[in-house]
């Protein structure tokens, strides 16, 4: 319900005004997360780990599916006319980013589909028995399983930079209009796969290797928001009080403790010291990565609504 | 020197949220070492088998006594800008009686809940809970008690206002009393200790 | 639920990879005189103390506000914490203070190689009515640092480093408060 009272002002006349509420950060997490989780799978099963019956990448498409439908019904909370949903279906524009991620997130499910038929678990089996002969086929032809892997990787890396791309083309918001934002969303959806898997995983190898890998992902995390912001304080004035909004600005405290701070900062030297067992494994710091992750997205999306061209004059 | 820095402008809110992290970092990693996250090392105090909590508390607040003072003395801190807050005196004198009825039947307060829960304990998170619960109660039966929590006002006065004698008397006054206290508190410890092991 | 866990077979197993034992707690003085520079840097930097329940009731207000703001914006209590609407209740000074406590008491517990999932208690008392006592002694706690403006942090550590005469009564009145019923409850950790 939303009353006309002025004839501006307002979202339904001025569509600039219309604000993105929770509904995008959560999906572009969840589409973060799900890109990482195809990511690490395809990797598993490209490098033959599907084998042991305890990989990860035997039981991660379960939850990307899951993860990636809340995400899905989410971003559809947000539509302002849902009976319309279809039509982005209907045509395919080279140049609409959004036109993209809906094509991307149809070819998703696929491959994540695919991957379940390499091994599926028992209680599948039971229930349809025809997942059996497909998956025996699979085995029969190794390269395919291979294929798989690859597959799933490369939609990951898509699925991952999209969410980044599609913010970056509105030059409307100089937050976003960073050719970096791309890099922070996968290098961040990565880190937050890894700590989920690492929290998850049954197989201690995979589980340390995700562990070392997720203190590599939140190093580079580090960098490239490093360099996003230099980019934007060397660019124009509004890319300068775009970037002060996180540095100084109102999402400062926001940014700093939670994102930088119990986002990265801390977990990594606690995971450091946890993968060399100087000290305990515990859940608190995979924790804090994810929560860092989801945290970043809504600073990024709250604080890119609040950066605009207008704006210069402060 | 110009402190409190945050009182002369030196940064502004959001800064100033950040810090608070960082000094909660530092107060809850002392707080720990301190094996306040232990219920049971907390509620030892109150049956004479183990002083830490009055040991701590009173060096800490020594510590900082000491330091305000010389940092006043000295001209770089100012002192009246430091937040005190005013005195209610029954209302506060009933609620510390409350409150400790509650630190050792919950057997942490809110500060050391957290680390607690931090490391562990579910106990901590319940407490916490607890002490949510205790809030909200609090809250609802507030305009009923609205009179009593605002009587007795007596404004900010401090132990050397109050007492009539200087900042600096006062401040030698409580560093006696707390070195006093820490030797009876090492002398019950002892003595305890004793009691248990002929008891045992 | 049974379908979730014949999907992942084998029992998700938390092995330790190495035996870290568990360091023994400082010593008292050299924790006090840290704590006292803690809250003298605060003193310094802020100019104010530190606290802890003030955090709670904010979060307890943004509860409430949350399950009815109607009820939230007609209590004054409640009203205090949230604020006048410009901002979020939850950026508090206190609030980021205490999710650093969380955090410091953390680290310093894995460091130390204290971190254990357990319920501390005496040897005569079952679990469940430890967490019993816990919740009430946590309520306890709460309503009583509602009514004396602060808890032991927010008032007797830093008011009695200030010197102020009402935390100082505060302070004497918790050790009274807690002796005095420390007997009764004796069971519960003796």
């Amino acid at each position: 319900m939303f009353e006309l009272s002025t004839t501006r002002n307002n979202p339904l006349i001025d569509p600039a005004l219309h604000a993105w509420g929770w509904e995008i950060p959560i999906y572009l997490f969840l589409g973060g997360l799900v890109a990482g989780m195809m990511i690490i799978s395809g990797y598993f099963i490209f490098s033959g780990r599907q084998k042991n019956p305890d990989c990860a990448c035997n039981f991660l498409p379960f939850f990307s599916i899951f993860f990636l439908t809340i995400g899905m019904l989410s971003l559809f909370f947000d539509l302002e006319n849902k009976i319309n949903v279809w039509r982005l279906y209907t045509t395919f524009q080279l140049t609409s980013p959004m036109s993209y991620g809906a094509w991307i997130l149809i070819l998703v499910y696929p491959a994540l589909v695919l991957n379940i038929f390499i091994r599926p678990p028992q209680l599948l089996i039971n229930k349809i028995p025809k997942l059996k002969i497909i998956s025996d086929k699979l085995y029969e032809r190794s390269y395919l399983i291979k294929w798989i892997g690859v597959l799933n990787m490369i939609w990951g890396f898509l699925l991952g930079a999209y969410t980044g791309v599609l913010l970056s083309t509105m030059s409307a918001r100089p937050l976003w209009n960073s050719s970096l934002l791309w890099m922070l969303f996968i290098v961040s959806g990565l880190s937050s796969a890894a700590a989920f898997v690492h929290m998850i995983a049954r197989d201690r190898y995979e589980r340390e290797l995700l562990a070392k890998a997720d203190n590599g992902f939140l190093t580079t995390e580090i960098f490239v928001i490093a360099l996003l912001l230099i980019g934007l304080l060397t660019s124009s004035q509004s890319g300068i009080n775009a970037a002060k909004l996180l540095l100084t600005g109102p999402f400062a405290s926001t940014f700093w403790v939670l994102v930088v701070g119990i986002g990265i900062l801390i977990p990594l030297p606690l995971q450091l010291l946890a993968v060399n067992h100087k000290v305990k494994h515990t859940p608190i710091p995979p924790l804090m990565v994810i929560m860092g992750g989801l945290i970043l997205r809504f600073v990024i999306v709250y604080a890119g609504q609040y950066s605009n061209w207008l704006n210069i004059h402060f | 020197m110009n402190a409190p820095f945050f009182k002369f402008g030196f940064f502004g809110n959001e800064v100033s949220l950040i810090l608070a992290f960082v000094i909660g970092i530092a107060f809850g990693f002392a707080l720990e070492r301190g094996g306040f996250g232990n219920a049971r090392i907390l509620a030892a105090q109150f049956y004479f088998t183990d002083m830490r909590v009055l040991k701590v508390m009173f060096t800490a607040i020594v510590t900082a006594m000491l330091g305000v003072y010389y940092l006043t003395w000295i001209g770089w801190l100012d002192l009246s800008l430091v937040y005190i807050s005013d005195t209610y005196m029954l209302p506060q004198a009933l609620g510390g009686f409350i409150l400790g009825v509650g630190f050792v039947i919950g057997g942490y307060c809110p500060g050391t809940s957290v680390v607690s829960f931090a490391s562990g304990r579910l106990d901590g998170l319940i407490f916490i809970l607890g002490v949510m619960f205790g809030i909200f109660v609090f809250g609802v039966v507030f305009p009923l008690i609205n009179s009593f929590y605002y009587s007795t006002y007596m404004g900010k006065v401090t132990l050397q206002e109050w007492s009539d004698t200087s900042y600096g008397f006062m401040v030698f006054l409580v560093v006696v009393m707390a070195l006093a206290a820490f030797v009876v508190a090492e002398k019950v410890e002892k003595k305890m200790s004793e009691k248990l092991k002929v008891s045992k | 639920m049974r379908t979730i866990s014949a999907l992942f077979p084998k029992k998700i197993k938390v092995e330790e990879l190495t035996a870290i034992e568990a360091k023994p707690y400082s010593n008292p003085y050299l924790v006090g005189f840290g704590l006292g520079l803690v809250l003298l840097a605060t003193f310094v930097i802020m100019g104010r103390g530190l606290g802890a329940s003030g955090a709670m009731s904010s979060i307890v207000a943004v509860t409430v506000d949350k399950l009815s703001p109607e009820y939230a914006s007609q209590n004054s209590f409640f009203k205090n914490y949230l604020g006048d609407g410009t901002t979020n209740p939850l950026k508090d000074w206190l609030v980021f203070e205490v999710l650093g406590v969380f955090v410091g008491g953390f680290i310093s517990a894995l460091l130390a190689g204290r971190i254990k999932r357990t319920v501390e208690k005496g040897p005569h008392i079952s679990t469940s009515l430890r967490l019993v006592f816990a919740f009430v002694g946590g309520s306890f706690m709460g309503f009583g640092a509602m009514l004396a403006r602060g808890c032991t942090s927010g008032q007797a550590l830093t008011g009695g480093a200030l010197l102020n005469l009402g935390s100082w009564v505060f302070m004497l009145m918790v050790f009274a408060g807690a002796y005095a019923m420390a007997y009764f409850i004796r069971r519960q950790w003796l």
